[in-house]
């Protein structure tokens, strides 16, 4: 078994909305965003300039487990690369080891609070509580394993089943989002895979993700999409300038 | 052990009234997702989960206030609701008595379940003087299909009720993929493009589906008429048109004929800016490829010649035969509880009511209910005093109305205004009292959605914060001090009597959570039957699907389409276009922002932070502007900030800006910023559709140049552009 997913690049709609489920599900703190957007360019005419989501790629030979001396990010038999919290010593090599980009570092200007100088939301206070956040240490999308984990002890499946599936497939309107077992030639990402001739991000990285692009323009070719700097470049701006000025335009003045 | 419930409920942060499943832990509200078990299939859109920003949000306002400083100086004094009740319908009493009912104007926003609200008040007192904006969004549609199919106003059906999804479906300035609006689901629309053969969009910028589309057309913003007409053309040219449904269904096709001939190919293509191909085969496709739809979107009504415009795609419609068929544009049969708008409906308008519509004798389809907030602003500043007392709920009138600095200064001219609100906005800056309004996760409410096929149920999961209150108890509790015969003793029987036709209770229907006419309930061709005529036939003077319409030749308009140009353009003022080269178009929807809406919740801001301007590289290149510059366009009314988003998908002749952009966080002091950003205060009031009364929003011209560092340092922008920002814009 091994979870994977299957983005529809023509059916998606680049409305984030997968972005504020994780969020919703996770109780994620303002400076944190396991899912994003980030811009994409291609080579195709008059489409030069895309988004695309992107998310952890739950890669087969993730790097970031490799790297991590404390054994805090690990990989599951089911293919979820994940991080203890509870072990995880902040040195943030992990974050250096992905070439995806897709972890974040859990510093204390990352959590001011959605309105930074008042007191904590009851949401915001309630889910700490049920979803810890430990200020310290590196975070990142686990394919919602916790819910997958509860869903398969009611006897449900994921990707079908909508309790036991990522909160951010389930919420997708445009039904760009499919989630499965890859090892299952049956199930429909794998079939989508195959029919679609499916494309990871990147491959020359050689880490085999578990996440899947289907019928975009962006060219099939790696060599299509844009140098890595360019995409850190606006990655890294985003998360860097959030919190300051979530602070500048919600905090209190 | 921790109570938890799971509570149903009904999503209006946008029009679509997606299943909403709240899980409420202790009392605190701990998720939100989407209901499965609803129309919308447990989906929903970043907006609607980002309400859970909208609760213990410290700018909410949480209490009654009076206003103690100057307009705008943002001093306030904390008041009871018996004061700010008692106040409020005293001053309506002594206006109308004084000055008669109709100086007192109620005002809405966007109609997000309180229309019936806002109108039965508005009538209960006396006076038809509702100001909405629905004369620049959706009204115009519903009049003028109107005036063919009666009540029963045309949607796409895209759900496959009548064993047939369209085969070519037109999106025609409507981006109904990132929000669900104007009575058109975004789920449903999507659902049906896996059955879609041919998906056309007209736009003047590249959408997220023109990728998937099988033609784009990129149309000059306000040209839309002369392509509806150069396509009417090419398939009565072609003979392409349904016969059978023109001949025995349609009156005035030869006149049609003879006005769409005025719109060949060649010169539609020199007006609209599209290759003649792309049009010749968008024709081919809508007429050969049936059944059909059309989603218009409001864009096509902030423009001066909105009218003919509807009128021309209607009438594409009704020559391809894309009317009651399924697949096709239908009328809907309403749920058990009849058309919501009885609420209303009930107190007729008087002749003396009608007699003192603003804008009325002008804007004659616009004023079937409401009145033309642009005449009042000018009357406002003609030193007259046509409104009194204006209740607004909602809204942001300053923010949507054209040309924004005699919009505040009339206003200011307002002896008592009223703002009901979530948020300190620029209205409510300029109110007298303000009223603290309950999110629809804190309200029992009816939801309408439009009146549609369907009403939803809005069940409270929390308690609203402080002294906030839902619309309807609002209006109620207004309306029985000012109006009693005609409002309840509290809201529960003033829902039960919206619900009395079902018949059934708002408990009853609280659990239910909808009650709609879905799948085979629907009727198809009811023009076939006595549906809407005895023997047959359309609910218009002639019984037929009016091509050529009787009713606006009566009310001395043109009775078929035609094309004009916008007020401002290249074609129509070329002198003025020598000093603003570019044409400007406000009408894109962005997928994090319901209009004027959500600038304050924190999720939603960090999507995008600033308004975006986007401008084609090579414009950009000639004007020096690089991605992420802060630009200044400009038109002969004024100037606003906003971010250079370089975008390959516009054509280098046009630049989108975005519309009805504040800043919540600005002072008080500038009316929370709304003279920075927004381009209204580019436009311009006085060039007016003649049917409604709508100005060019979404179609003017303008010059874009870069700010200067020093310019955006300039005190009265505050701290808005001064924080270090690095290079681009963030990622979206
Ligand atoms: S929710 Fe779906 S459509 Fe929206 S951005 Fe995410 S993947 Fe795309
Ligand atoms: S995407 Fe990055 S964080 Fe995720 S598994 Fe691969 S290397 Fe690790
Ligand atoms: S799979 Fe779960 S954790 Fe990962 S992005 Fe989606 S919602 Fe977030
Ligand atoms: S589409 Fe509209 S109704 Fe549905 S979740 Fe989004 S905002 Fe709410």
């Amino acid at each position: 078994m091994r979870w994977g997913m299957v983005v529809n690049l023509i059916k998606c709609t680049r409305c984030h909305a997968c972005i504020a489920a994780c969020r919703i599900e996770h109780f994620l703190p303002m400076g944190m965003n396991w899912p994003r957007l980030i811009a994409w360019e291609t080579d195709v005419p008059g489409e030069e300039l895309t988004t695309i989501p992107v998310r952890c790629n739950q890669c087969k030979d993730a790097p970031c487990v490799e790297v991590c001396p404390a054994e805090a990010t690990k990989k599951r038999e089911d293919g979820i690369v994940y991080v203890d919290n509870d072990i995880c010593v902040g040195c943030r090599y992990c974050i250096i080891a992905c070439p995806y980009q897709n972890r974040t570092f859990l510093s204390r200007d990352k959590d001011p609070g959605y309105f930074p100088g008042y007191e904590r939301t009851r949401f915001e206070k309630a889910g700490r509580k049920i979803y810890p956040h430990t200020v310290g240490t590196t975070e990142k999308c686990d394919f919602c394993m916790e819910r997958i984990d509860a869903g398969l002890a009611k006897g449900l499946v994921p990707g079908k089943d909508r309790e036991a599936t990522p909160a951010c497939v389930n919420t997708c309107q445009a039904r760009a989002l499919t989630f499965g077992d890859l090892d299952d030639p049956e199930s429909e990402v794998s079939k989508l895979i195959k029919e679609k001739n499916a494309f990871q991000l990147h491959p020359e990285y050689g880490t085999d993700p578990s996440v899947y692009y289907i019928d975009g323009k962006i060219g099939n070719a790696p060599s299509n999409i844009a140098p890595r700097e360019e995409q850190t470049a606006s990655h890294m701006q985003h998360l860097s300038t959030m919190e300051e000025r979530a602070k500048q335009i919600f905090g209190k003045k | 052990m921790a109570e938890k419930k799971i509570i149903k409920t009904t999503c209006k942060s946008c029009h679509g009234g997606c299943g909403v499943l709240v899980e409420v832990t202790d009392g605190v509200i701990t998720h939100i997702e989407g209901n499965p078990d609803s129309t919308t299939r447990g989906t929903m859109c970043a907006k609607g989960l980002s309400s859970i920003q909208h609760i213990d949000n410290p700018y909410r306002i949480k209490h009654p206030y009076k206003r103690v400083g100057e307009k705008g100086e943002g001093k306030w004094k904390q008041i009871s609701w018996d004061e700010a009740l008692d106040t409020i319908a005293a001053k309506i009493k002594e206006a109308s008595e004084k000055y008669g009912p109709w100086t007192v104007a109620t005002s809405q926003g966007t109609g997000r379940g309180y229309n019936r609200y806002t109108h039965r008040f508005s009538r209960s007192m006396g006076s038809a003087n509702v100001i909405s904006p629905g004369y620049i969004c959706h009204s115009p549609r519903i009049g003028l299909y109107g005036l063919i199919t009666g009540y029963g106003r045309l949607y796409c059906d895209y759900h496959g009720w009548g064993g047939v999804f369209p085969k070519t479906q037109i999106s025609w300035a409507k981006q109904l993929e990132i929000s669900s609006a104007d009575s058109e689901l975004c789920n449903w629309y999507i659902k049906s493009l896996d059955y879609c053969k041919n998906l056309i969009i007209v736009d003047p910028r590249a959408t997220a589906y023109t990728s998937r589309a099988t033609l784009w057309l990129q149309i000059r913003p306000g040209t839309d008429a002369a392509l509806a007409l150069g396509m009417i053309n090419i398939i009565i040219q072609e003979g392409l048109w349904d016969k059978e449904f023109v001949e025995n269904w349609t009156y005035g096709f030869e006149e049609l004929k003879k006005r769409a001939a005025e719109y060949p190919v060649d010169k539609v293509s020199e007006i609209t800016w599209i290759p003649k191909e792309k049009i010749i085969q968008a024709a081919r496709l809508f007429a050969q490829d049936t059944p059909g739809v059309i989603q218009i979107g409001s864009s096509l009504e902030r423009q001066a010649n909105c009218g003919q415009t509807l009128r021309a795609i209607i009438n594409l419609l009704g020559i391809t035969g894309n009317i009651e068929r399924p697949g096709s544009m239908v009328s809907w049969v309403l749920p058990e509880t009849g058309l919501i708008e009885d609420v209303f409906n009930e107190i007729p308008l008087t002749d003396e009511m009608r007699s003192h519509i603003y804008g009325g004798k002008e804007f004659k389809m616009g004023a079937a209910r409401t009145c033309n907030p642009d005449t009042i602003i000018r009357d406002f500043n003609k030193g007259e005093k046509p409104i009194r007392v204006w209740i607004s709920v909602g809204g942001q009138q300053i923010v949507h109305l054209a040309s924004t600095k005699p919009v505040v200064e009339g206003l200011k001219k307002v002896d008592f205004l009223v703002q009901v609100d979530l948020f300190w906005g620029p209205m409510a800056e300029m109110a007298d009292i303000v009223l603290p309004a309950a999110h629809w996760l804190e309200m029992d409410d009816i939801y309408d959605m439009h009146p549609r096929f369907m009403i939803e149920a809005h069940n409270k999961c929390v308690d609203p914060p402080g002294e906030a209150k839902s619309d309807a108890w609002i209006f109620n509790e207004i309306g029985r001090r000012v109006a009693p015969e005609y409002w309840f003793k509290d809201v529960e029987t003033l829902l039960d009597h919206e619900l009395r036709k079902a018949p059934t209770t708002w408990k009853k229907f609280s659990e239910k959570t909808i009650s709609g006419c879905f799948g085979p309930d629907q009727v198809y061709y009811k023009y076939k039957t006595d549906y809407w005529r005895k023997g047959g036939g359309f609910p218009t003077p002639t019984g037929k699907m009016e091509l050529y319409s009787t009713v606006l030749e009566n009310l001395g308009y043109d009775p078929l389409p035609f094309f004009e140009e916008p007020g401002e353009s290249p074609n129509s003022t070329p002198d003025l276009a020598r000093e603003y080269p570019l044409v400007l178009t406000t009408g894109f929807r962005s997928p994090f922002y319901f209009l004027a809406q959500y600038r304050n919740i924190p999720w939603l801001r960090t999507f995008m932070e600033y308004p975006t301007m986007q401008i084609n590289p090579k414009t950009a290149k000639e004007l020096g502007i690089e991605d992420g510059d802060f630009v200044w366009i400009e038109s002969p009314r004024g100037k606003i900030i906003q971010k250079a988003r370089l975008f390959p998908g516009i054509d280098p002749r046009v630049v989108a800006a975005t519309a009805n952009w504040f800043y919540p966080e600005a002072p008080a002091q500038g009316f929370r910023g709304v003279f920075i950003s927004n381009p209204n205060v580019l436009t311009n009031a006085d060039h007016q559709d003649p049917m409604y009364g709508s100005p060019d929003l979404t179609c003017l011209i303008c010059k874009v140049y870069k700010c200067k560092p020093e310019e955006l340092k300039d005190p009265k922008f505050g701290d808005i552009f001064t924080k270090e920002h690095g290079g681009k814009p963030w990622a979206w």
